[in-house]
């Protein structure tokens, strides 16, 4: 009976022992990053993408063979398997991070404040970055949460055959909104070929529509700025005073004008009738619709679509009312807070962050066409290198006027964008505006005030 | 002679005194190692997460660093009181509940009946009628999609042979409702055909032939016998129905994502919303622990009815 008991003691020892030797003949201090961000879906194996993504992996390995990237696939709803990964300890070391809901991890201490790469890692400075897009990642008090990979700023793509059958002029990246909204009118044609204008416009037979409007506050917040308002307060606690504000309350006017006062973008449920069948994209580009907002990545959906034309799609700037304005939505590189406890591993993935913000991985990505990198160098070399020129140029001009997201500063970001959202689905349906805001007020004032009660 | 079995031996006559104690005074020893899996299959996977949710519903968790979510009573519970969202869930819950389940088990009854004539092939029937109802939802869901297209929809197709107008069955707040109810009705009605089924079958023929020789017509036959006597099948059928009806969420989250306007945003699409797009994991706990207590009252008028019913045939 003893001599199992010693037998039984021994292999549990060398289970404990075994994998530290093997550790130490490999070379000591061996550091596995697991990493969320390169790898690509099965679709998109053989594509530049995929390849730009494999080889940062392979350089970044041969330039530190003392570290192994395990590299991770990005689970379906991704935001609610972090969550479960955090509240588990088994979140990856770093991973690519959607900054629209970056502020919740940074509330809750979950990612590294990224001013200690910066000491670890000289190479990796905070010029390399387009300014727009660094700021949605710095805070006043000069915490750097995350550092920014690329992203977009929302602008309008039209359809220049759609313009060019009601005899429109494309418009410039200056325009007002009185000159949109001008645009949007001449843009909308029956099936007569008379736009909106004529009088004797047929509201039943609409065969092109100028403007597509909907619910989605990601899509609008940023003409109440354009009017020089806003939703919420800067510090996120309040929309009482800005959401029901004169400026803001003329620019949601203005939108839901769009579609019940002037007719030039079709009411939701007609939205769906026309886009239902082919999608979306297919109704822009066969020139149902002439105009939608949207950011950099819609290019990879529009481009592979077999309505696609080169001819079809082109951008331009946000119409301006009383600024300039527009919202910036960007991803970026965030390393768990849980890293810092190993300094080892916490410089190796320092040095990957520095890798992949860097022109050597940044110039083979943004081929790809999803979005402006946030290094400055490779989004000016992307203008020049690219299929679509004007086009860039377009999106690189309107980073300038771009804003963060709220969901990169507010926690409780969340909940307020669904009580918008459900606002303006009301709005654009047909409710009162003034009714539907102080609904809408008193629901989020609701919602902070809980929020803020316990924390 | 009864011989001690090998594995009581060695298990409960060696060991701790405590151990051989709790083993000597159970007669049903060996019974408890075999639900043994199963039990900590329950404790882990349910009784512990039930237990963590309703601890939940008291703390405003917002799903990171649990350990340091603040405890603050019943307020979860005192916001739900003023939530307009909740309670328009909830009455949409209602409405789908009171529309879905009266009139999918009139048409499974309707179908059932037919199903429990001698008529040809009336096993393929029979099999035809099940296969929605062990289709994948998402599928199912898709599918009906396509069908209630409004322009290139049958449904609509078909108003247009006969002169009518098209209707925008998901996108309109007044027609969305009803059409996730259709759908509802065309999935599980071959569920309830089959209970159905079980219940004519259950009704002795000597009593219809009695009342047919008393003067009986099929009508009179179907009110006053075949009814009353499917009374447990109605019951069953009636409160699984409502509880079912207050749990809807797949078809809900893949064909309409509550909308157009909210007017199909039932319960469970609220709870999983306020958890998993808002992350108020608190918030959402104390909504599920509310929805179970109206679930459990119906759960409840089945238990007693059912024992009721037991005490009364014995």
């Amino acid at each position: 009976m003893q001599k199992r008991s010693s037998i039984f003691a021994l292999i549990m020892v060398l289970a404990l022992v075994l994998p530290s030797l093997t550790t130490l003949a490999q070379g000591g201090d061996q550091v596995t990053l697991r990493v969320i961000g390169l790898e690509v879906v099965p679709d998109e194996r053989e594509t530049p993408l995929a390849i730009a993504k494999q080889a940062v992996i392979t350089r970044f390995t041969e330039a530190h063979p003392d570290v192994t990237i395990e590299s991770l696939e990005a689970p379906p709803e991704f935001d609610t398997q972090l969550l479960v990964d955090l509240a588990a300890g088994t979140a990856p070391d770093v991973w690519y991070q959607d900054a629209s809901t970056l502020a919740r991890l940074v509330d809750t201490g979950n990612v590294v404040d990224m001013r200690v790469c910066l000491d670890l890692v000289p190479e990796l400075t905070l010029d390399r970055f387009s300014p727009g897009f660094l700021s949605l990642h710095q805070r006043d008090t000069g915490e750097v949460w995350g550092l920014p990979d690329g992203g977009t700023p929302m602008v309008i793509y039209y359809n220049p055959e759609s313009f060019e059958r009601a005899g429109v002029e494309p418009p410039t990246s200056d325009w007002t909104w009185d000159e949109f909204l001008t645009v949007a009118q001449e843009l909308t044609l029956d099936d007569q070929g008379r736009n909106r204008l004529d009088p004797d416009f047929d509201e039943e037979h609409v065969v092109q529509w100028g403007y597509r409007d909907r619910k989605y506050t990601f899509e609008w917040i940023y003409w109440v700025w354009q009017n020089g308002g806003d939703v919420i307060s800067p510090d996120g606690s309040t929309v009482d005073g800005y959401l029901n504000s004169p400026e803001a309350v003329e620019a949601i006017t203005f939108l839901r004008d769009l579609v019940l006062k002037y007719g030039v973008a079709p009411e939701p449920s007609t939205l769906d009738q026309i886009s239902q069948e082919f999608g979306f994209l297919s109704t822009f580009l066969r020139g149902e619709v002439a105009m939608f907002p949207r950011g950099h990545w819609e290019m990879v959906g529009l481009t592979i679509n077999p309505d696609y034309t080169p001819g079809r799609v082109a951008v331009v700037g946000n119409p301006s009312k009383v600024e300039d304005a527009t919202v910036i939505y960007e991803s970026g590189w965030v390393i768990n807070a849980l890293v810092q406890q190993d300094p080892a591993k916490l410089l190796a993935a320092c040095q990957l962050v520095e890798e992949l913000t860097s022109t050597a991985y940044q110039d083979t990505k943004v081929v790809t066409g999803l979005e402006t990198s946030a290094n400055a160098e490779s989004a000016a070399a992307a203008v020049e290198a690219s299929a679509w020129p004007e086009i860039e140029a377009v999106f690189t001009a309107e980073s300038d006027d771009g804003r963060a997201p709220y969901g990169a500063r507010f926690a409780n970001w969340p909940i307020v964008e669904s009580a918008l959202d459900g606002m303006m689905e009301n709005i654009l349906a047909g409710g009162d505006v003034d009714e539907e805001i102080a609904n809408a007020v008193e629901e989020i004032g609701r919602e902070l005030a809980r929020a803020s009660s316990s924390q | 002679m009864q011989s001690t079995p090998l594995l009581e031996r060695h298990l409960f006559t060696s060991g701790p005194r405590w151990w051989q104690r709790f083993w000597g005074r159970s007669n049903e020893r060996v019974g408890y190692l075999f639900i043994l899996p199963s039990l900590l299959h329950l404790v882990v996977f349910l009784l512990i997460p039930l237990l963590f949710s309703f601890y939940l519903s008291f703390t405003d968790w917002r799903g990171t660093n649990f350990y340091s979510a603040p405890f603050i009573g019943t307020a979860n519970y005192e916001f739900m009181i003023g939530d307009r969202r909740w309670w328009n869930a909830m009455g949409n819950s209602a409405y789908y509940t009171l529309l879905a389940v009266p009139l999918g088990m009139i048409i499974s009854l309707a179908i059932a009946l037919v199903m429990n004539q001698a008529l040809r092939g009336v096993n393929i029937f029979r099999t035809l009628f099940f296969m929605p109802v062990i289709s994948s939802w998402v599928a199912v869901s898709v599918i009906w999609i396509t069908l209630l297209d409004p322009r290139a929809g049958i449904l609509n197709y078909v108003l247009q042979l006969f002169g009518l107008p098209g209707v925008n069955w998901l996108g309109d707040p007044a027609t969305a409702m009803p059409s996730l109810v259709l759908i509802t009705i065309w999935k599980g009605a071959g569920f309830q055909m089959v209970i159905w089924l079980a219940g004519l079958q259950a009704i002795p023929n000597e009593l219809k032939e009695a009342a047919a020789i008393d003067g009986a017509n099929a009508w009179h036959s179907f009110w006053r016998i075949t009814l009353p006597l499917l009374k447990p099948t109605t019951f069953f059928l009636l409160i699984t129905g409502i509880i079912g009806s207050l749990q809807v969420f797949s078809s809900v989250y893949v064909i309409t994502g509550g909308g157009p306007r909210g007017a199909t945003d039932v319960a469970v699409h609220r709870i999983y919303l306020r958890a998993f797009e808002s992350f108020d994991m608190g918030y959402a706990s104390a909504l599920a622990w509310i929805l179970f207590a109206v679930i459990f009252v119906f759960t409840l008028i089945q238990v007693v009815y059912m024992r009721t019913r037991e005490e009364s045939l014995f």
